[in-house]
Formats: structure tokens, C-alpha cells, sequence
């Protein structure tokens, strides 16, 4: 039986195409550097699984992770939250809908090196807004440049403003395909606004916060841009994230094996928590 | 006299026989299979591809092109409930026992170190049981 229309398939080729060069040839080179050691000039000496017992009993890549899994979990903590609370108290129709969703967007729209650059400029305790404020007028140290609290404080502070945004606007875009009828349903039983919240609201959202989670959590652990821009990593190692760790050791000092291997464990970790994610979040759905 | 004009026509004969002649020249190598296995294999490319590497992937892409061959003649994925209460196709239950694998691998050479056939075992038996129960 031959019924289907196949061209669909030349119609994806070009994307295919475009993996295949952009994701899959990168990554099985790497796969092939982490077995290898090179001095450069495309020349390679077999390495065997060094690489990877040299990077998995390192405290240097223990301490880079723990640091990557304090970061994540402390923002997805806070800007899960903080995204659906402000979707809530955003309006719902009127020309303030505009006028919120524009004013949300507008983090997201930053590159993020400039994201970095405003939030170094910004805690400045000579210069910077918060800096001067927080040194001078509040009388509380605040230099991030000498202390790893207030480096730590920053970045968190940092990743928080730029990126509640997205969830605000998935949680909110959730929040308004609830149909008015749920509503109505509810005020005739009575229902106060926590039991509106926990049986129609947060239930119509799942979906939409089960992608800003997971959004957030690849995008948070492969963090680079704004943290190096910031801090790039310091005071000492305070704030070297995973990433800011390997571009030290593939650019830094040209170990292109162990930094192979490393992202290779890198790649694997980021794989299963999304994949756990996903799955426990959408398991009761089928 | 004689006897040192002698010594010195002999010389060089003795010295070519203790293999004074192959000073300089670059020894032949000799062919093993471990080799084999390891050298480059296009040199000068910075893919760097060696024959185990190219056998890693050769096997991850043959797994999929084997799944893609059931799937046509049996569609639908054999969809079930599994162990770990999760609702299963075959291509899920791949790449759980790949990803299962991965983790097998880091976690024997971070604890034991780079020896593979352990792990190699354990691998094996972990994707025979996602495929089984999973």
C-alpha cells in the first residue's frame, strides 16, 4: 500500500544537513579528541580513557561542577517562582498587556556579553550604581571583584534579571489559554484564589513550566557568556563555572583531550538531567 | 704489516655484520593489531579518526539503523509499561540503555580506572535489560 506523499523528507534534508555540520561532526570530533593527545599540527597519539580517569578523580573538575550545581539549582529556585508570581499579577487584557509584555521581553533582548558588561559596571564600587549605594550610602562592603559572596551574589542577581523574563512570559502565556469558564466555575463553588492557583492554574501551566525548566536548566549549566564577562571566574576560582573551567583548559592551555573528555562528561550530565526532567514531568500525561 | 692490512679489508664486513649498516635508517615497524586499532587513520585530518573510534560510532549508528529496520516492519515502536513505570518505545529503551552505558564507563574509570572489559560487561547487560524490561 503507497499512499503517502513522501517529499516531506527532501523538504527536511536541509535541516538535517545543517545538524549534521553543526552538532554531529563537532561532537564526534570531540568524542575522537578525548581518546587522543595533540601538540597541534593536526598530529594525534592515542590517549586511550586517561583523559577521562584524569578529569573524573581531579578535585579541580569536582569543585567546577559543584559550583555549576549550586548556580543552576539556586536560579531555577528562585525564578521559577518569582516568573509565575509576576505572570500572575500581570494583566490579562487592556493596553497595560502591551505595555508588561514589552517591558518583559526586553532582558531577553540584550546580547549577553552586554549582560555582563552592565552587571561589572553596575556593582563598580567606585562608579556603579548598586556599588556606590550599597558601599557608601548602606555602609555594607560590597565589591565583587575582592569578595566570592558578593561575586556569587552578582551572578545570581545577574542570571535572576535576565532570564525570569522567560519564564513570565511561558508561565503567563499558559495562564491566559485557561478558558474564562474555569474561572466562573470556581467563584460559583467558592473557591479562594490559592484552590483557583492549585487545582486550575498551576495544572493549565505544567507544560509551559516543564519548558521553562528545562530552558532554564540547559541554558543555566552551559552558562559561559555572562559569568566571564562578569567575573570571568574569580575572585581566585570562586565563580569558575564548568564552562568558564573548560575554555581554560581547551583554550587556556591548549589540553585539547582532557578539555574533549570533560565536555564529553559535561555533555553526558546535561543529557540525563534533561532527560530525567522530561520524563518525571510528563509521565502521568499519557 | 700483512697482518693490519687485512684487518682493515676485513673490517668493514665485520662491521656490516653486527649491523653497523642500518645506523640512520629508520626501523621497520612491526605490525600489531593493537596498532592497527589506535593509529590515525586519515593522518593530517583534524577530525583525527582512529579505527576504535570509528567502531564506537559505527555501532551507535548500526543500533539506530537496526531500530529504523524494525520500526518499518513492525510499526508503532512496541510501546509498554516498563520497571521503572515508564511508558517505553524500543528508540527510548536505546537510548536509556546508551545513556545507562555512558554512565556504567565514567563511573568504573573515575572509581577503578581505564580498564574497559568490566564495564564493558556491565554495559552489555544493562542494554540486554532495558530491552528486556525497561
Amino acid at each position: 500500500m503507497k499512499t503517502e506523499n513522501q517529499r516531506a523528507w527532501i523538504f527536511v534534508l536541509p535541516v538535517l544537513i545543517l545538524v549534521a555540520f553543526n552538532a554531529l561532526v563537532p561532537l564526534m570530533t570531540v568524542v575522537n579528541y578525548s581518546v587522543q593527545e595533540t601538540f597541534g599540527n593536526n598530529q594525534f597519539f592515542w590517549a586511550g580513557l586517561r583523559w577521562f580517569e584524569e578529569i573524573l578523580q581531579s578535585e579541580r573538575f569536582h569543585a567546577a561542577l559543584g559550583r555549576q550545581l549550586f548556580f543552576t539549582f539556586t536560579i531555577l529556585i528562585i525564578e521559577i517562582p518569582l516568573g509565575v508570581a509576576i505572570a500572575l499579577a500581570m494583566p490579562r487584557k487592556g493596553l497595560w498587556v502591551s505595555v508588561c509584555l514589552v517591558l518583559m521581553a526586553l532582558p531577553l533582548l540584550i546580547p549577553w556579553n552586554v549582560v555582563g558588561a552592565m552587571w561589572n559596571i553596575f556593582t563598580l564600587p567606585k562608579i556603579g550604581l548598586l556599588g556606590w549605594t550599597m558601599n557608601n550610602w548602606l555602609g555594607i562592603p560590597y565589591n565583587m571583584t575582592v569578595s566570592p559572596v558578593a561575586a556569587w551574589i552578582t551572578v545570581i542577581m545577574m542570571d535572576v534579571w535576565h532570564w525570569t523574563s522567560l519564564v513570565v512570559l511561558l508561565a503567563y502565556a499558559g495562564l491566559i489559554s485557561i478558558p474564562e469558564a474555569y474561572y466562573q466555575a470556581a467563584r460559583i463553588d467558592g473557591a479562594s484564589n490559592w484552590s483557583v492557583f492549585r487545582y486550575i492554574q498551576l495544572p493549565k501551566m505544567k507544560r509551559v513550566l516543564t519548558i521553562a525548566i528545562l530552558l532554564r536548566f540547559m541554558d543555566s549549566f552551559n552558562i559561559y557568556t555572562e559569568p566571564f564577562v562578569l567575573t570571568g571566574g574569580g575572585p581566585g576560582n570562586s565563580t569558575t563555572l564548568l564552562s568558564i573551567d573548560l575554555v581554560k583548559v581547551a583554550l587556556g592551555q591548549f589540553d585539547l583531550g582532557p578539555a574533549a573528555a570533560m565536555s564529553l562528561i559535561y555533555f553526558v550530565i546535561t543529557l540525563a538531567v534533561s532527560w530525567l526532567f522530561y520524563t518525571l514531568m510528563t509521565r502521568n500525561e499519557q | 704489516m700483512r697482518r693490519t692490512v687485512y684487518l682493515i679489508l676485513t673490517l668493514p664486513a665485520v662491521a656490516m655484520a653486527q649491523g653497523w649498516g642500518n645506523v640512520g635508517t629508520p626501523k621497520e615497524e612491526e605490525f600489531t593489531w593493537t596498532k592497527w586499532w589506535i593509529e590515525p587513520l586519515f593522518g593530517g585530518f583534524w577530525m583525527a579518526w582512529t579505527r576504535a573510534t570509528l567502531a564506537f560510532f559505527v555501532f551507535i549508528f548500526g543500533f539506530i539503523a537496526i531500530m529504523a529496520l524494525i520500526e518499518l516492519r513492525y510499526p508503532g515502536g512496541n510501546e509498554r509499561n516498563g520497571v521503572l513505570g515508564l511508558t517505553t518505545t524500543r528508540g527510548d529503551r536505546l537510548f536509556i540503555g546508551l545513556l545507562g552505558s555512558a554512565y556504567v564507563f565514567l563511573t568504573w574509570i573515575g572509581l577503578f580506572g581505564t580498564s574497559i572489559v568490566v564495564p564493558l560487561i556491565l554495559s552489555a547487560a544493562w542494554i540486554g535489560f532495558c530491552f528486556r524490561k525497561v
